[in-house]
C-alpha cells in the first residue's frame, strides 16, 4: 500500500499540493496492507449499484506503521480494534478480512 | 456597513405533489417580498442542490426574477450540497457588503419526493468524491455518520439511546411547528426499535426526503435583525482523510471565524439552528461550535441542555430530522426559524426573548460549513 506524505501528514490519497506548506507532495512510501479497525458501519440501505450486497460492512482501517487510514469493505462482521488485512482489490475496492 | 434581514417566507415542508420546484420557490419568495415594505430587489441568489439531476430544472435564478417581475437583474444558483442554502445566503450578504447591491432576495428550494428513495440516495451520493476507493467500497452518505457514531460510542459513554434523545427532542419541537414535515408524536422505544439504515443509525436518526422552499430579503437598510457575522469553511471530502474522525473541522473553523467576526463566544448565543442531517451530526456540531466540551455533547443531551428553554436550545424548529430537509432550502429555513425566535413569534418561542442566534449549515460529509450569527437590534 502506498502512502503520500508532506509536513507529517500521511494519506492514501495522492493530492497535488500540501495544505500546510503549499509545495507539491512528492514523498511516497510503501506501508503494510495490515491494520486495525478504527470504526465501521453495516450498510442496510444502499444505492442501486450496491443494493445486491446489502447488508455489507464498510470499515475505516488504521494502517499499521502509518498515520494514514483507509476505507475498505469487509467480507465479514468486525469490531473496533480487530486486526485486518487486505484480501483482494476488486474494481478499485479494497476488500479486507480479519487476521485469523 | 452592515446587512439586515427584513423579511422571510417559507412553504410547508413535506410532500408537495402538486407543486413544481418553481411553484415552491415563488411561494416562499412572495411571502418574503410581501413583507419587505416595497424594497426593490437588486439581485437574486438561489440555493439548490439537485434541481438539475432530480427535477430537470436549472436557470432557477432567472425564473425567479422573471416570474416575480423583478426586472432583468443579476441572479445565480449556488450549489454546496446540503449547504447550498447557507452559501446562497452568504453570497447575498457579500453582494451587499461589496457595495454592488442594496437589496437581495435569497431563496433555497428542493423538490425530491417525486423520486424513489434509491434514486435520491444515488443523487445525494454525488456529495461525496465519486472517483475514490471510498465510493467503490460502497460507503454511503448516512454510512459516514454510522462510522462516526460507532467510534464516538467507543470513545465515550454514549450509546444509541443518546442519539434517540436527539431525534425525540427534535420531533417534539416539530410537533409545535405547523410548517414541519413530521407532526406525529413518537417515543424513545419507537426510535430505538426502528429499522436500521446504517448501523447504528435507524430510520429516526436520518433526515427525510422533503419538498419545500424558504426565502429571505436582505438589505443594507437597517431593520430589527442585523447579521453580526457570516463565515464559511471547507473540510475533508473523504472519511479516510479526516485527521480526527470525531471532528467535522469545517464546522469548528466556520464557527470560530464567526465568533471572531462577531466579537462574541459560544456562551453568548441564545438560540441555535444546526445541521442535524443525522442525529450524530447534531452531537458533533454542538461540540464543534463550542457549546459543550469535545466528547461531552452526549452528557449535555442526557441532561436536557439542548431542549427548548434548556441552557442552549438547539433546533427549536424540529431541525432537519423532523422539520424536514429539502436540501437547498434547509440553510434558509434555519434563518426563518431564528428570525421568528428573535422577533418573539416562533414555534417553541423561548420564554426569555433571545438576542443572539446562530445558524450552522453543513454540506457533504463535512465538505462545507456555513455559520451565520444574527442579532436583534
Amino acid at each position: 500500500m502506498k502512502v503520500y506524505e508532506c509536513c507529517g501528514v500521511e494519506s492514501v490519497t495522492k493530492k497535488v499540493y500540501c495544505s500546510n506548506c503549499s509545495k507539491e507532495i512528492t514523498n511516497e512510501r510503501e506501508v503494510p496492507d495490515e491494520g486495525t479497525v478504527y470504526s465501521f458501519t453495516v450498510i442496510h440501505i444502499a444505492p442501486p449499484e450496491y443494493a445486491h450486497l446489502a447488508p455489507y460492512t464498510v470499515a475505516l482501517v488504521q494502517l499499521n506503521n502509518s498515520s494514514a487510514k483507509l476505507t475498505v469493505r469487509m467480507d465479514e462482521a468486525v469490531q473496533i480494534g480487530d486486526a485486518v488485512k487486505l484480501d483482494e482489490i476488486v474494481d478499485g475496492t479494497y476488500i479486507y478480512k480479519k487476521v485469523s | 456597513m452592515s446587512v439586515y434581514i427584513h423579511s422571510v417566507g417559507m412553504t410547508k415542508f413535506g410532500n408537495s405533489e402538486n407543486n413544481s420546484l418553481k411553484d415552491l420557490m415563488l411561494a416562499a419568495c412572495r411571502e418574503a417580498l410581501d413583507q419587505a415594505n416595497g424594497l426593490k430587489i437588486d439581485a437574486v441568489y438561489v440555493g439548490n442542490f439537485m434541481g438539475g439531476s432530480l427535477a430537470n430544472q436549472e436557470i432557477l435564478g432567472a425564473i425567479v426574477a422573471n416570474d416575480l417581475g423583478l426586472g432583468y437583474i443579476p441572479t445565480a444558483k449556488l450549489e454546496g450540497a446540503c449547504a447550498s442554502g447557507g452559501i446562497a445566503f452568504r453570497q447575498g450578504v457579500l453582494g451587499i457588503l461589496s457595495g454592488e447591491y442594496e437589496n437581495v432576495l435569497v431563496v433555497g428550494a428542493e423538490k425530491m419526493k417525486h423520486a424513489s428513495t434509491a434514486e435520491v440516495t444515488q443523487v445525494i451520493n454525488s456529495a461525496m468524491d465519486q472517483t475514490t476507493n471510498e465510493k467503490y467500497a460502497g460507503l454511503t452518505f448516512p454510512g459516514f455518520f454510522g462510522v462516526t457514531a460507532n467510534r464516538y460510542f467507543y470513545e465515550t459513554g454514549a450509546s444509541k439511546a443518546h442519539l434517540a434523545m436527539i431525534a425525540l427532542k427534535n420531533r417534539e419541537n416539530a410537533l409545535n411547528n405547523p410548517l414541519a414535515q413530521f407532526q406525529k408524536p413518537t417515543t424513545i422505544e419507537e426510535i430505538l426499535n426502528a429499522r436500521i439504515i446504517t448501523d447504528p443509525l435507524g430510520l429516526f436518526d436520518c433526515s427525510p426526503i422533503t419538498d419545500g422552499a424558504a426565502a429571505v430579503v436582505l438589505s443594507s437598510k437597517p431593520s430589527d435583525i442585523k447579521i453580526l457575522a457570516s463565515a464559511q469553511a471547507s473540510g475533508p471530502t473523504m472519511m479516510q482523510d479526516a485527521t480526527d474522525l470525531l471532528s467535522l473541522s469545517a464546522i469548528r473553523l466556520s464557527g470560530r471565524q464567526a465568533y471572531e467576526k462577531a466579537g462574541i463566544g459560544p456562551q453568548d448565543i441564545d438560540v441555535v439552528e444546526i445541521h442535524d442531517c443525522f442525529s450524530m451530526t447534531e452531537m458533533i456540531a454542538i461540540e464543534e461550535l463550542g457549546f459543550f466540551p469535545k466528547l461531552e455533547g452526549w452528557l449535555a443531551i442526557e441532561q436536557g441542555k439542548t431542549r427548548v428553554n434548556g441552557e442552549k436550545p438547539v433546533n427549536t424548529s424540529g431541525g432537519l430530522l423532523s422539520r424536514g430537509h429539502p436540501i437547498g432550502a434547509t440553510g434558509i429555513a434555519q434563518i426563518y426559524q431564528l428570525v421568528h425566535q428573535l422577533r418573539g413569534n416562533a414555534p417553541n418561542q423561548l420564554e426569555k426573548l433571545p438576542r443572539l442566534a446562530l445558524a450552522q449549515n453543513l454540506g457533504g460529509t463535512g465538505a462545507y460549513s456555513v455559520v451565520h450569527i444574527l442579532e436583534r437590534v
